[in-house]
């Protein structure tokens, strides 16, 4: 009996073995495509032939899902609206990081497939670059959109994303500036510094009641945070613009780094540790301890308090000058499966009406207008974004305010300079 | 220290984090040095429970665990059989690759595996997350139903073998009344296994397949502490229930102290 129950063992061992060979054999022969190319066909000049090949699809939203409101916004604006207007379900899929979803598509590429499973990205910066580098988006789209004409595409802001070209691959959904956040319940507004200089008068005056977000890949607020800072202090952030200049940043980061080694003795926890996120940050200001938060969001500190983020008290206020503002897109992979709702889900977000939605802070979205409210020539549709612009509240950080210190984005070079710099110069040391 | 007293901070310790998740899931603008939040409020605990998308990823999530949870006992039960019950040359050389997949990282076997079952057509579905799962599920599952079949007398099923029963009715009839315990705590540790992986349903689901976990994961990552807390709750909520349902079993013949005549 033994001596059968070992041979029946071998043999299933043997089918076994063979199988997985089979198998395995399988899987490298259908490496080559199998689905048909769908997004060639596609017709950007005739818009009604999109709108007729999106009807009944689903897009595939991958995006960013750690803010309850902002998905709620998303459901409710554009799931409604897409499924009333053009019968295109909406699926939204919540990623953690957006990197996750780049590594998706560089895996679809490894295995050969032609159709995948994401429709649209909300992305920028260092993931819309991998992306536009590995040549996994598509490239056709993106200034052919009918409200595409309410673009300013001949803003630097716009066309470019961290100083990389966006030419057609990806389409702004809003704008963001860099702003900080107080409690009105603790500090007056005239008490507020205005520059970095004061900045640092103020954390040495308030010892531990002042942080920053570390900069470094993922914490562009940080990096950021950081550049600003460069501007103030090399005298203005004309200079920084246009190519990559490596003498002028020699010549200028060891100030940056002794300005940021001079604040450090000052701030929270004497900057043996800095936040990694903003939500570290907005934690931090929320429990006291320490006084200024940062964010992006047109409408100030207003989502975040709907949020119970941070105290009702709380609204945003900016330096006098070098406030970095930028854009942020939708891009749509090469192989995108139902690519025509997804042209159609691009160009309803800059839908005048959906862009006067999304400042609002009630709304749950609290960005800014991708689009740009002066080419807007619809009289009624003008009235109704400027009227949301004025809605903001007094949580946001007065408009005149905003436009007075932004300042654009600068060369990507810069980026892991700082970052590698700051880490070595500042962190380190 | 009595042990008395130990199993109580051991209760205490666990009981905790759930306390806190209810605390956090249910008080609205609590911040320091407030000693009580500023409202309690269940509309984002209900908007969750009422939320299209975090239904679906409980039922797939749940379809996901029941399924790898049947899988792993089907594979899992045989395994652990010829692994106890016989003896063959390279038996440990086999045990051992049976526990492999707890040393190597999921995220590596994550990524290579995504491409061959993106080849394979398996990768956004659930029978493929389900598969996938059984890497780190089988283990344990091989592992606890082993470790009961070391203690088992198979001279029952001979007995019964010997009166006549088909090796059919002597599974049905024996060998399944008297491993029910650890087949049942098995079962459950495949459940739970599944019903908490995150970056293989991530990587093999691709978006097509959203669980429980990845929702609580993007949650995490916006630091919204009622939003993670409500989620989590409605995360532990059917672990608890399933863990009531089998206490009986989990007790000291868990793993695998069948009476011997």
């Amino acid at each position: 009996m033994q001596a059968t129950a070992r041979k029946r063992i071998w043999n299933l061992g043997l089918l076994i073995g063979l199988l997985s060979l089979i198998i395995a054999s399988c899987g490298s022969n259908t490496a080559t495509p199998t689905s048909a190319p769908s997004s060639t066909s596609l017709d950007l000049s005739n818009w009604t032939s999109i709108e007729q090949a999106a009807n009944g699809q689903t897009v595939n939203w991958y995006m960013w899902g750690g803010s309850d409101s902002i998905n709620r916004f998303v459901d409710e604006f554009y799931g409604k609206a897409l499924k009333e207007r053009y019968n295109i379900t909406l699926n939204r899929v919540p990623v953690a990081d957006t990197v996750d979803v780049v590594n998706q598509l560089l895996s679809e590429k490894e295995a050969g497939k032609t159709s995948g499973a994401v429709d649209l990205i909300w992305i920028n910066g260092e993931n819309f670059a991998s992306l536009k580098q590995a040549k996994l988006l598509r490239g056709d789209w993106g200034q052919s959109l009918p409200n595409s004409q309410y673009v300013n595409w001949n803003n630097p802001a716009v066309n470019l994303d961290f100083g990389e070209p966006v030419e057609s691959l990806e389409s702004p959904w809003s704008s963001a500036q860099f702003q900080l956040i107080y409690d009105s319940a603790k500090l007056q507004a005239s008490d507020l510094p205005r520059s970095y200089a004061a900045l640092k008068e103020y954390a040495c005056a308030n010892p531990g009641k002042v942080s920053y977000i570390a900069p470094g890949p993922g914490a562009f607020q940080g990096t950021r945070f950081v550049k600003q800072a460069l501007f103030e202090i090399s005298g203005g952030a004309e200079q920084w613009l246009g190519a990559f200049n490596q003498q002028l940043w020699d010549q200028w980061s060891p100030k940056l780094w002794e300005y940021f080694n001079d604040l450090e003795g000052c701030l929270w926890r004497e900057g043996s540790t800095y936040p990694k996120t903003e939500n570290e940050l907005h934690s931090l200001f929320a429990n006291g301890e320490v006084d200024f938060s940062i964010t992006q969001a047109i409408a100030g500190a207003g989502s975040l308090i709907k949020e119970n983020l941070v105290p009702a008290s709380a609204r945003a206020f900016v330096f006098d000058d070098n406030m970095i503002g930028d854009f942020n897109y939708v891009a749509i992979p090469s192989t995108a499966p139902n690519p025509a709702a997804a042209l159609v889900l691009a160009n309803l977000i800059l839908d005048p009406q959906l862009q006067a939605a999304q400042i609002l802070p009630e709304n749950g979205f609290g960005l800014g207008y991708g689009i740009d409210p002066t080419k807007v020539s619809d009289p009624a549709l003008a009235a109704k974004l400027a009227s949301a612009a004025q809605q903001l509240g007094d949580p946001a950080t007065p408009a005149s305010d905003l436009a007075k210190s932004l300042r654009s984005d600068i060369a990507a070079e810069y980026q892991s300079l700082i970052e590698q710099g700051w880490d070595a110069n500042v962190l380190r040391k | 220290m009595s042990y008395r007293k130990l199993v109580l901070l051991l209760a205490f310790l666990l009981i905790v984090p759930i306390a806190i998740f209810l605390v956090y899931a249910f008080a609205q603008g609590w911040f320091f040095p407030a000693l009580w939040p500023e409202r309690w409020d269940s509309e984002l605990f209900l908007r969750q429970l009422r939320d299209p998308q975090v239904r679906r990823g409980f039922e797939q999530s749940l379809v996901v665990a029941t399924g790898v949870s049947g899988l792993a006992l089907l594979l899992g039960y045989p395994a652990a059989r010829v692994l106890e019950l016989q003896q063959f040359r390279g038996r440990g050389l086999i045990y051992g690759l049976f526990f492999l997949p707890t040393v190597v990282p999921s995220v590596a076997t994550g990524i290579g595996l995504n491409i061959v079952f993106l080849r394979l057509d398996l990768a956004g579905t659930l029978f493929g997350v389900m598969l996938v799962h059984l890497i780190p599920v089988l283990p344990y599952v091989v592992l606890t139903l082993g470790s009961s079949l070391a203690h088992y007398d198979r001279n029952y099923e001979h007995q019964a073998a010997v009166l006549g029963a088909s090796p059919w009715l002597v599974f049905w009839r024996v060998s399944l009344p008297l491993l029910l315990p650890s087949l049942v705590v098995a079962g459950v540790l495949a459940f739970l296994i599944s019903w908490s992986q995150y970056v293989l349903s991530l990587l093999i689901g691709g978006g097509k397949i959203i669980t429980l976990p990845m929702l609580l994961f993007s949650a995490a990552s916006g630091g919204n502490y009622s939003l993670i807390a409500s989620l989590s709750l409605i995360f532990i909520a059917p672990l608890l229930l399933l863990l009531g349902l089998v206490a009986r079993y989990l007790g000291s013949p868990a793993t695998g102290a069948t009476p011997r005549p």
